[in-house]
């Protein structure tokens, strides 16, 4: 029977909190002596990098000899060599440190970092060529990115791990590197951006990427600094040896506590870290000293320098012998366990004991608790996911378990899933597995992380088995082992030459497939997995495994990498993504020729036509000698052409315009099929010649150059240029009616109604009188109007008069003809139209009282029915009679 | 079923009373948390650089003061020239467009030679795009400036119109070949997708449609199967999509649209809903200050400085039937009818206001104090129409629009093509406005399936002349494939065997899909089929729309039963809603029973069942029966674009069935003037105004 688990309990708080201390891995010189390293702890149980602390003198010979300078060691917490590696030659490694998916950042003080898996595979990127100059002295790594001190005294920070280039934040103006500084990660924070606190000379200067505040302490210098994991508390460490805990906008004081005071504590402090957020762990070379919100504390020794690693609801304590958790004690595990608890739950546990014994009392401590037996079970199975030992894991939840069946209802889900959860715990916590993460890790950091976790540690089986046990998609796993296993298998396996390198291939893809469609649903990226063939050189065995993957998009990229050109630009366009098609596009136009470009567009046909057309509508607005060049190769005349319009519309200079036109023609007039065109073209550039020659004569005071032909022969007439209008009549064949309109247009423009009136005479008007009488009457020229309505056809003259306000006349032609209808008609009309015209003054003029709008839709407003109606009776009836459109203001009587 | 009777005074009642059981504005809460995000992502005050084109979709979804209250210190139009920013963050909000990008580009580089050092942040709009690095990075400024993203995807326009929005998408992709429109189209069906539910059935007609329906289904089956739980929310709501490419009907948006908004669009212009409109129409004399908050809140912006030359200031107006419920009443209407309807409820109103000489005691008379607000935005709105139709009336009535009016109508009942020509060149002759005549032209193709090569050299000559050269382009992009509405008659012998096949059928359509309304009787009260809209033509799109929703009503009118409507009945509309008892909807089966109707119109056609998460393996789901108290919506997505008119169609078919709403979706509202601009690459009289401050709308 393991021992009870309060033994490992220690009050703090007269009682009423306890803290635990448990060990996790008896690790007996796995480590080396950690006080001549430079360590990074990975949070939620992940391994601790060490890399020798240079500036420490040590003996050799005593240490292992294997600890060289430029490497990096990588331990599991069961002090595991997981990953030896060296890193630059040249360089200093300023900082490491940890990314939230298990990856060691390095970086140095060149401002390159990489980040490195734990297969030794790494990334490698910049802060950019100005941090190189400056150098980085320090840096501070969260699992979300960087945040650098360069040369100069500036900070530099790095949002995500994808190389994204670098932010420079607020100048603090410092004029020596800060006594100590620490990084609040952006999640927690007020305004989601990182936040940096400095300690400088007395004060803390809090920097983010808009300004540096001085939060105007005078308690410093600090010369050590650390944030609570939920970025609200700050501890600081002062050069009197004074620990002080502050909420992070310096508003509160938390705590504090005199370290020079603690029983046992020689030399120099090593670290200030958080236990969970709300203790703070203070060690020596051999002490560590736990010290409570109140300044309580309690002390732990070690035979050896310790390390200490700060998790979420916890701290993780790397000593000489062992490796330890110490937390403060979750609720549930107090609720049942507390000596004395009379809790429901703590009486559900000992009624379970005495039912085990065979106890009678089980029954009536059941009974006792009744109404809050549901929440004692809850907290039972809560309380064993709080414990290590799978002992007294299985006790809380047998207690659970028991408590149970006296309910009629209960939701077994929670128990089921705490039972699986549990069950994958204790697998990851095997020392030769060596991932020590509590539950309370677990369900933040969700079980698909922990999986990736594991693939990454490449035990694939024990991820695939987990994922299957948990019902989730076995995908990820599968994609990390063909991965692993492109990598290690040979291609060479039997045989030899060539063919053995097919076989393998062949081999590796099919073993590769027939496992995700055996595990997997189908849908795996094997794009993904082809690019790591691709990435160790193995084309064939990429090639192979990409004509199993459905996805267009995903296969674009790594096509192109391959150089299928082709095939990569016929996959972009299936897609439908244009931004694929482009990103191929422009990555071919930079690699390629520019013959072979083109040739691969024109060979591809249809295919390829939403390509060439994009091409097209990049190349129109960036780059156009490309485009030329494309028309040019592919034989395409009137797009050719039409570039060539295009331009010339752009052109101001005279002369270079008429060129562009006249290539433009020469263009189209190749196309056997554009005569048209080309006619049309030598027109245009005819005219813009005699627009020149026209700008001449009239000294550049009219502009003429760009005009339509209308424009043209409208500008000349209204300037009195009535010859050249002729001229240009019959030099650009405009027809009479069209002539007729622009000139009746012009004169009434420019009042010329004398000139109108000559030119009426002139010969009969192709375009009849009528179209005078309503032109100049829309004008507002209504006497000039009304004088050519005899012209008119007789049978309109009513209608005409009424259209220029002639009543008189109206009624006279009326009489005339001895239409007496009408006439009643027009004198209805008449009056109506007056009245009308009164009533719309007076009620504008009323301002709008709600009767009189009431009165204007009372009116009637005019259909456009009216119209309506009447066309669509005329068609079928193949006449055109219209019938009397009744509204009067229209003033159009027809018969 | 609520339904808005004619005397009510609740306003709320939209589309005759079938709201769409959707609830779109979650859409417009998306962009909104999706640009507020954007924003917070550069951390203290900024300036924004703002994308004019960008600024009326913004408009319908935010406020200045949201953007004020995320940091924005400043706005300014992205355009050429020097920026001066107080702020350290610049902030560019824009489409990926080469344009932009390098005017950015050109501001970076003039800034960097300034002291004041800035920080540089790209939003694209809706993503990121490998061209626009490559672009910065071609002028060397990649370095300077973070690029992310703002996914603005569907804008809600009213309860049941969703649009992207985007100017150009009919242009991209029927001239230029560029086909991004359709992906992102294809993405914001996905988001409509995860918020409502996976659409049961697929179905799409014209090439581009297929496209994107099959885009669409291989993406749905990705998601759903690297995260099964993602698309079944809602499940069960939507029954379909349909999918109506906008080259599958031409000829509808080259018609003059004759209902209320969309006579307005004609003549006015609607842009991003809100259409410019004379102050003095606003201006509310008579009403309290305290209306202008509840009335016109969208309107506060002061008009752009250089338009007050014109000869009346004017002002943009944002049509929305939120803060303007008479609009709902009237925006569907044909305008012959819109004129009695506000006879109708300025007498309504009328009688309400004279209630207060029957108010005998305080209490009666606190009562209608209560209801004087309501009346008087009532009121306010009245103004507003009366206003607006009698600015529309004369425009009406000039000879041009009436001349187009009726070629338009011959040309549909192919009555005398040749006379419709001459009559065309007519109107150029005289001088009528480009758009017109190109769309009369182009009409003319495609009901006569081209014009004789003779005649359209003349008549492309006359506009060459007309208008100038530079519409030759046009011309050609009109004439080419895959657009060919301009073609010559019989096709030059070098055309594909291919293009000569998809001439577009209109003759046997007419008959097949009852495009032109036959009975005599129905003139006096058009409003009984979806030819209404056009005063007796029906749009081909719905009518397809139709083929799949409404079977019925392709074949006959639904509302047929004419004798049990009163003649006398003044609003034809909601009066029908009540005397005809509603049919219910039938299942979505696709296509059936009119595979060769639909067969014969140019471009693909599809149909496809989409595997729905949660439901019953290899199950139809579409025929699953209709509940009768839970309407199924159908969203019926036009690519490329769609009129005022179709919507107001799609809405009579909505309320003509119990049982089944309509959801429109549409990359953006087109009517023929706009596409002819749009393809003609004439900018729109710029919307941007010519200040440097930039305010939203």
């Amino acid at each position: 029977m393991a021992e009870h688990p309060t033994a490992t309990w220690q009050a703090m708080q007269d009682g009423t909190v306890f803290y635990k201390r448990h060990q996790l891995y008896s690790i007996p010189g796995k480590f080396p002596p950690l006080n001549d390293f430079v360590i990074a702890g990975c949070r939620y149980g992940g391994p601790i990098a060490l890399m020798r602390d240079t500036t420490k003198v040590i003996a050799l010979g005593t240490a292992a000899p294997s600890f060289s300078k430029a490497q990096i060691h990588v331990f599991s917490s069961a002090g595991d060599v997981m990953l030896v590696f060296s890193v630059w030659d040249h360089g200093k490694i300023v900082r490491f440190g940890w990314t939230a998916d298990e990856r060691l950042v390095v970086l140095n003080e060149e401002g390159v970092y990489r980040l490195y898996d734990l297969q030794g595979e790494y990334q490698q990127y910049s802060l950019g060529s100005d941090a190189g100059e400056l150098g980085i002295i320090d840096a501070r790594i969260h699992e979300n990115g960087i945040v650098a001190l360069t040369g100069s005294l500036t900070l530099l920070e790095i949002k995500e791990w994808n190389g994204g280039k670098p932010l420079t934040l607020a100048n603090p103006g410092l004029s020596q590197p800060p006594h100590s500084w620490a990084v609040i990660p952006p999640d927690f924070t007020i305004s989601r951006h990182v936040e940096v606190l400095m300690s400088v000379e007395s004060s803390i200067y809090s920097v983010d990427n808009l300004e540096s505040v001085d939060q105007q302490l005078s308690r410093g210098p600090f010369t050590r600094m650390s944030p609570s994991p939920n970025g609200k508390s700050l501890a600081l460490l002062t050069y009197s040896g004074l620990l002080w805990v502050v909420s992070t906008d310096f508003q509160r004081s938390l705590a504090e506590f005199n370290t020079t005071d603690a029983p046992g504590a020689e030399g120099e402090v090593r670290q200030i870290e958080w236990c969970g957020n709300d203790a703070v762990l203070v060690t020596w070379s051999s002490l560590a000293l736990l010290v409570g919100p109140f300044g309580d504390t309690l002390q732990y020794f070690y035979s050896g320098p310790t390390f200490a690693i700060t998790e979420t609801d916890g701290i993780r304590i790397v000593g000489p012998d062992s490796c330890d958790f110490v937390q403060k004690v979750p609720a549930s595990s107090v609720s049942v366990f507390r000596p004395g608890s009379t809790s429901p739950s703590a009486i559900l546990y000992d009624a379970w004991e005495n039912f085990t014994r065979r106890s009678p009392k089980a029954d009536e401590s059941i009974r006792t608790i009744r109404p809050e037996l549901g929440s004692a079970v809850n907290e039972c199975i809560d309380a064993a996911g709080r414990e290590w030992e799978p002992f007294w894991q299985r006790r809380l939840l047998n207690a659970a378990k028991f408590g149970r069946a006296f309910l009629d209802l209960y939701d077994p889900t929670d128990f089921v899933q705490m039972g699986q959860a549990l069950k994958v715990l204790n697998a990851v916590r095997f020392y030769e597995i060596g991932i020590p993460v509590t539950y309370a890790q677990y369900t933040q950091v969700s079980p698909s992380h922990l999986i990736n976790r594991l693939t990454a540690r490449n035990l694939h089986l024990l991820a695939l088995r987990i994922s299957s046990f948990l019902s989730l998609k076995p995908d990820a796993v599968l994609k990390h082992w063909a991965c692993a296993k492109i990598v290690r298998s040979k291609p060479t396996a039997t045989g030899s030459g060539k063919d053995a390198e097919l076989d393998g291939d062949d081999a590796v893809c099919r073993s590769i497939v027939e496992k995700f469609e055996k595990m997997g649903d189908g849908n795996a990226s094997y794009a993904d997995i082809a690019k790591r063939a691709w990435e160790v050189g193995r084309a064939t065995l990429a090639t192979k495994l990409l004509d199993h993957e459905p996805r267009a998009s995903d296969q674009v990229p790594l096509l192109l990498s391959m150089k299928e050109d082709r095939l990569a630009l016929v996959k972009a366009v299936e897609s439908g993504d244009t931004d694929l098609v482009y990103h191929v596009l422009l990555h071919l136009q930079r690699r390629l020729p520019l013959g072979s470009f083109f040739r691969l567009l024109e060979e591809g046909g249809n295919k390829l036509a939403p390509a060439s057309k994009l091409l097209q509508v990049y190349a129109r607005e960036q780059n156009r000698e490309m485009l030329r060049d494309f028309y040019y190769s592919d034989d395409r005349r009137v797009e050719s052409a039409v570039l060539c319009l295009d331009e010339a519309f752009t052109m101001m200079d005279p002369s270079s315009r008429i060129a562009s036109i006249k290539s433009a023609q020469k263009f189209f007039s190749e196309d056997k099929e554009r005569g048209f065109e080309a006619k049309m073209m030598d027109e245009y550039s005819r005219l813009l010649t005699t627009q020149q020659q026209l700008e001449k004569e009239a000294d550049g005071k009219l502009s003429f150059f760009g005009l339509s032909v209308n424009d043209t022969i409208r500008t000349c007439l209204v300037n009195g240029m009535a010859k050249r209008a002729d001229k240009l009549k019959t030099d650009f064949k405009v027809p009479d009616k069209r002539f007729w309109y622009i000139k009746l247009q012009a004169l009434t423009s420019v009042r010329d109604f004398e000139g109108l009136d000559t030119f009426a005479r002139s010969k009969r008007s192709p375009i009849g009188y009528e179209a005078f009488v309503r032109h100049l009457a829309d004008k507002g020229h209504m006497k000039e109007a009304a004088s050519y309505v005899p012209r008119c056809d007789a049978h309109k003259r009513v209608d005409l008069y009424v259209v220029c306000s002639e009543w008189r006349m109206a009624a006279k032609e009326c009489k005339d003809r001895g239409d007496k209808a009408k006439l009643e008609c027009v004198s209805v009309y008449a009056t109506k139209e007056v009245v009308s015209e009164f009533s719309h003054r007076e009620r504008v003029g009323a301002g709008g009282g709600f009767y009189e709008i009431a009165s204007v839709p009372a009116r009637g407003l005019p259909p456009a029915a009216a119209p309506t109606v009447s066309w669509y009776t005329v068609p079928r009836a193949g006449i055109i009679t219209h019938c009397c459109i009744t509204d009067p203001s229209v003033g159009q009587v027809h018969e | 079923m609520a339904t808005a009777s004619s005397t009510s005074d609740v306003p709320s009642k939209q589309n005759g009373g079938t709201g769409t059981s959707l609830d779109v504005s979650v859409l417009r809460e998306l962009a909104k948390k999706g640009l507020v995000d954007a924003l917070n992502s550069v951390n203290g005050a900024k300036t924004l650089v703002l994308d004019p084109t960008l600024a009326g979709p913004l408009g319908l979804v935010t406020e200045v003061s949201l953007l004020k209250h995320h940091g924005v210190d400043k706005m300014f139009w992205l355009e050429s020239g020097p920026l001066t920013a107080a702020t350290t963050n610049i902030v560019y909000l824009c489409r990926p467009l080469v344009k932009w990008v390098k005017i950015i580009a050109d501001q970076l580089k003039r800034l960097a030679r300034e002291p004041s050092k800035h920080t540089y942040t790209l939003l694209l709009v809706p993503r990121m795009s490998t061209l626009v690095t490559r672009i910065l990075e071609e002028e060397g400024v990649l370095g300077d400036i973070t690029i992310s993203s703002y996914n603005l995807q569907f804008i809600p326009l009213a309860d049941d119109v969703v649009s992207l929005e985007l100017d150009n998408a009919f242009k991209d992709m029927w001239v230029d070949g560029d086909e991004t429109t359709i992906y992102d189209s294809m993405q914001a069906l996905m988001t409509l997708q995860k918020l409502y539910g996976t659409f049961p059935r697929v179905m799409g007609k014209g090439d581009y449609a297929c496209r994107l329906t099959s885009l669409l289904t291989r993406q749905a089956q990705d998601v759903s199967d690297s995260n099964t739980n993602m698309l079944n929310a809602g499940s069960g709501r939507l029954d379909s999509l349909i999918v109506i490419d906008r080259g599958v009907d031409m000829i509808t948006p080259l018609l003059t649209q004759l209902t209320y908004e969309g006579l307005i669009d004609e003549l006015c212009r609607i842009r991003n809903s809100h259409v410019e409109i004379p102050v003095s129409l606003l201006a509310a004399p008579t009403v309290p200050a305290q209306q202008d908050a509840a009335g016109s809140s969208s309107t506060t912006a002061p008009p752009a400085p250089g338009s007050s030359l014109t000869k009346e200031k004017r002002k943009k107006h944002h049509l929305t039937t939120t803060t303007d419920p008479l609009l709902a009443e009237l925006r569907d209407l044909n305008f012959s009818s819109v004129g009695r309807k506000l006879n109708q409820v300025a007498r309504r109103l009328d009688e309400d206001y004279k209630l207060r000489h029957q108010a005998k005691t305080v209490a009666q008379l606190r009562d209608f104090v209560g209801k004087l607000g309501g009346l008087q935005s009532d009121h306010q709105s009245l103004r507003l129409h009366t206003g607006l139709s009698e600015l529309l009336v004369p425009l009406t009535r000039t000879e041009q629009f009436n001349k187009s009016l009726e070629i338009q109508q011959n040309l549909l009942a192919s009555y005398d093509i040749s006379a419709q020509l001459t009559a065309i060149e007519e109107m150029i002759a005289q001088g009528a406005e480009m758009q017109i005549v190109v769309r009369l032209l182009c009409l003319a193709s495609v009901t006569a399936g081209g014009i004789k090569l003779k005649t359209l050299e003349n008549l492309r000559r006359e506009i060459l002349q007309a208008y100038g050269y530079n519409l030759l382009p046009l011309l050609l992009s009109l004439s080419s494939p895959p657009l060919s509405i301009l073609v010559p008659n019989p096709l030059p012998p070098s055309t594909l065997i291919s293009a000569a096949a998809s001439k577009y059928p209109y003759t046997s359509l007419r008959k097949s899909l009852r495009l032109l309304l036959d009975d005599q009787d129905s003139v006096d009260d058009l409003e009984n089929d979806i030819s209404y809209v056009y005063s007796g033509y029906a749009p081909i799109s719905i009518r397809l729309v139709q083929c799949v929703a409404q079977k019925g009503g392709v074949l006959s009118n639904p509302s047929g039963d004419k004798e049990k409507k009163p003649k006398d009945n003044a609003d034809a509309d909601t009066g029908k809603v009540q005397s005809v008892s509603k049919v219910q909807a039938h299942p979505i089966v696709g296509w059936k029973g009119f595979e060769d109707v639909v067969a014969s119109i140019p471009g693909g056609t599809t149909d496809i069942v989409q595997k729905v998460p949660g439901g019953v393996h290899g199950a139809v789901p579409a025929t699953v029966p209709l509940l009768k108290d839970q309407p199924t919506t159908t969203v019926v997505f036009f690519l490329g674009g769609c009129t005022y008119t179709e919507i107001a169609a799609l809405r009579w078919v909505g309320r003509q069935s119990r049982g089944r709403n309509f959801l429109i979706a549409t990359t953006g509202i087109v009517n023929g003037a706009s596409l002819v601009e749009s393809l003609a690459s004439i900018e729109r009289a710029s919307a941007s105004g010519q200040s440097k401050d930039a305010a939203l709308l």
